[in-house]
């Protein structure tokens, strides 16, 4: 049962597995490696130091090495991914780009409350108020600004959001060849044609409660660029990436 | 004077004072709603709920009068559970539209419910009794009959100190709500007050809406600059902007109200194009700008050829009654006493038009200056001159050569004042060497000599002298624009450039020679400008 325990997930023998012979020293090792706390190395070594380990022990962890790199060469495992073609599935929690939520009729869930900008460590978010027609609404924003390039992605703002109005996508993928571009308006905040590519990120509720997003998509366009560099159109996503916002 | 106890402290309340305001003399607060220290006393939010020994139940503190011997408790268990209890009531119907109400950060009904509700709210949102939201009352007030809680601050302000009484409470039960008879414009010019009193967000200000979340502005004590009666002001600014001027309550002057003139007069002072830096005629008789250093040395050395050449009584100094006293007092120092020159005087428009404008019996003065009792008082007047009238008249023939003529713009525009600045003109064109300090670019400084951008108010410290006498304390909430100075610095340069010896690196030390040297304010501390300021012979 200990050995088993010891024996690691796959059935792969772990480096102090090997090393500890009965199962007194199991149960010693099993109670240190769950404690972990406090472990007298000297105390250790000459416990557990014999001819016979100190060969073999190398060979053993040379094995694990020789194993990892067959693994490698045969492509059992991949420690790298081609980037940006691929792309490694973020958590769900993700704090990436600002995504502003809107009402049933498109117009912003937010309010223009500056509890955003007030919890904001960064001061990135610059929100001018306006009067809305409806006295039950009362007051939108007719500005929303957040500089991309102050912005240090806490996720404070959606927790002070009593409005679910402001949440973060899984995009962290914001260069930009201006200054002016990483401003980003309550427009591009509001229709976010990136979206699909990666998803909801940092997020009060799973699925969004009375509110949606406003998804423009992307219109296809196809840059000139002087030089060398060029543009990789239609690339393959891989799947589990991909976000379709009307499910997710 | 009557002894009793409050949570166990012994405490000493003047005669007939109540509960409340004995406590609130000695810092502490009792919680309440309805009860204002300059209205009557109403009794009605039950909020101020106290224990007091021997009375059988809980008694309001602002209806209760201290006795001798009285034993009161507003911290046991029995009071919080009362007030706790009255707070739930009063919520029971609130929106709860904290994020977009105005109010948010300085409402009773938030810091109350910190401090004693944290309750959870038994009536869901859609059973609450919705009321009227967004009423337009006039040009200062929007309403939200929702967030009421019925205090009646209000309804009691307009009955007692306007004495219009245009707004009342309307319909019954928990239909209560307050408002003007079909929704009349709240058309009074201190209706901006109701805003101030309003404990919670039901009454908020047209002006100041959705400009800024309170807790972003920073405050500095002032005076009002908008006219003579010289309100003690709170103004809110943030990033060099002001965004609100909020009365402090002084009792001796204004006590906690302001008027909805001196309430907006701050807007002026964004308007218009301001002088950014020192301009002064070269040989093409065209204005560029120079340096504060190169302006100085030639406003003094052109203004003391002039006195070598055609005596000193050919010097006019033209003050003007929107500066501190402090800026009046070096202006004298450096005309009067180191130029030498006799011939002063501040007034732009005659007395008896000036006698015209609206005054009341509340607050408004009928003299739209700060501080023309502070220009009086350190004699810059001349009778012998005329005004400004006598003044172009003696520059007309020749009697006055050069000029130094001071002109900080009023808060409150009158229509008279285009005219004004049209004698300004007149004078300016009949001199020969004039110099203007001007806080805003206008048309008639383009025949100056030079021209000298100074602070304006709120851009700078110092004492205004209302129409009483009283001195006040201002202080400065903005810088002001591009290369703009305080006035007194500007005259503490010009003083240096003649040779003076005194050092003024502050408003303090200006003021410690003006209570040295000046007359009228001799004797008297910086520390006494605060409030409630003091009143000077």
């Amino acid at each position: 049962m200990v050995r088993r325990f010891l024996a690691g997930e796959k059935g792969r023998p772990r480096r102090d597995a090997l090393q500890v012979q009965d199962v007194q020293t199991e149960v010693c090792a099993t109670f240190m490696k769950k404690s972990a706390k406090v472990i007298n190395i000297s105390e250790r070594a000459e416990r557990e130091s014999s001819f016979a380990r100190d060969m073999l022990g190398p060979l053993v962890g040379m094995g694990l090495t020789i194993n990892r790199m067959m693994d490698n060469l045969t492509g059992k495992v991949n420690a790298t991914i081609r980037y940006p073609e691929e792309r490694r599935a973020y958590s769900d929690r993700f704090r990436g780009a600002h995504i502003l939520t809107a009402r049933e009729d498109g117009s912003p869930r937010c309010v223009a409350c500056y509890m955003c900008a007030t919890a904001c460590p960064a001061d990135c978010i610059y929100i001018e108020p306006a009067e809305h027609p409806d006295p039950l609404i009362e007051k939108y924003p007719a500005r929303f600004d957040i500089d991309m390039l102050r912005c240090v992605f806490c996720g404070f703002c959606v927790d002070a959001c009593p409005e679910e109005a402001i949440i973060m996508s899984r995009e962290s993928e914001l260069c930009a060849y201006t200054r002016e571009e990483t401003m980003w308006d309550i427009k591009r905040l509001m229709s976010r044609p990136e979206l699909p590519e990666f998803g909801l990120g940092y997020r009060p509720n799973e699925t969004l409660v009375d509110s949606t997003i406003k998804f423009v998509p992307k219109e296809k366009e196809k840059k000139e660029l002087a030089g060398r560099i060029t543009l990789k159109e239609d690339v393959e996503m891989i799947p589990h990436v991909t976000f379709d916002p009307t499910k997710d | 004077m009557p002894k009793f106890t409050l949570n166990g402290q012994e405490l000493e309340a003047k005669p007939g004072q109540t509960i409340i305001q004995a406590a609130e003399d000695r810092g502490i607060e009792i919680p309440h709603y309805c009860y204002h220290p300059d209205l009557p006393i109403d009794g009605n939010c039950r909020m101020c709920l106290v224990d007091v020994e021997k009375m059988p139940k809980l008694t309001p503190a602002c209806t209760t009068i201290v006795n001798e011997g009285m034993v009161v408790r507003s911290d046991n268990e029995r009071v919080k559970e009362a007030v706790r209890g009255v707070l739930e009531f009063l919520l029971i119907n609130h929106p709860v539209d904290c994020p977009v109400c105005d109010q948010a950060g300085e409402c009773r009904l938030q810091d109350y419910y910190m401090v004693y509700g944290l309750h959870t709210s038994e009536i869901p949102l859609g059973m609450k009794v919705r009321k009227r939201k967004v009423i337009d009352l006039g040009p200062m007030v929007v309403l939200d009959q929702e967030r009421c809680v019925l205090c009646s601050r209000c309804i009691r302000f307009f009955e007692n100190v306007t004495e219009t009484g245009e707004m009342q409470f309307f319909g019954r039960g928990d239909h209560v709500a307050i408002g003007t008879f079909e929704d009349r414009p709240l058309d009074n010019p201190y209706s901006g007050n109701v805003v101030d009193i309003c404990p919670v967000g039901a009454l908020t200000s047209r002006d100041f809406r959705f400009k800024c979340r309170v807790w972003f502005l920073h405050a500095t004590d002032s005076v009002c600059g908008g006219c003579s009666t010289g309100c003690a002001v709170r103004i809110d600014h943030r990033d060099g902007a002001i965004f609100r001027l909020l009365p402090r309550r002084n009792v001796e002057v204004n006590r906690s109200w302001l008027c909805d003139e001196g309430r907006l007069s701050f807007h002026e002072l964004h308007n218009g194009e301001r002088v950014q830096r020192p301009l002064m005629k070269g040989r093409d008789e065209v204005q560029a700008p120079v340096t504060w250093e190169d302006a100085v040395r030639a406003v003094d050395s052109r203004l003391r050829e002039i006195r070598e050449v055609n005596g000193a009584d050919s010097i006019l100094g033209f003050a003007s009654p929107s500066a501190t006293n402090e800026a009046l007092f070096l202006f004298k120092k450096y005309v009067g006493d180191q130029l030498g020159a006799s011939r002063f005087d501040f007034r732009l428009d005659s007395e008896d038009k000036k006698l015209a404008e609206e005054e009341d019996q509340i607050l408004r003065h009928f003299d739209k200056h700060p501080n023309s009792m502070g220009a009086i008082k350190l004699g810059l007047i001349s009778p012998e001159l005329g005004g400004i009238d006598g003044a172009i008249d003696a520059a007309r023939v020749g009697r006055i050569k050069a000029g130094v003529v001071m002109y900080i713009e009023p808060l409150v525009r009158r229509p008279g004042d285009e005219e004004a600045e049209g004698r300004l003109l007149e004078l300016i064109d009949e001199l020969e060497y004039s110099v203007v300090l001007a806080t805003h670019r206008a048309e008639w400084q383009a025949s100056a000599s030079v021209v000298l951008p100074v602070a304006a108010w709120s851009e700078e410290d110092g004492t205004y002298t209302n129409f009483e006498g009283r001195v006040q304390l201002a202080g400065k909430a903005i810088e002001p624009g591009g290369d703009a100075l305080p006035v007194w610095e500007v005259f503490a340069m010009l003083l240096h450039a003649g040779g003076a010896q005194s050092l003024w690196m502050s408003v303090g030390d200006v003021f410690a020679t003006m209570t040295e040297n000046a007359q009228a304010y001799r004797g008297i501390g910086l520390d006494q400008t605060r409030l409630p300021g003091v009143v000077v012979g």
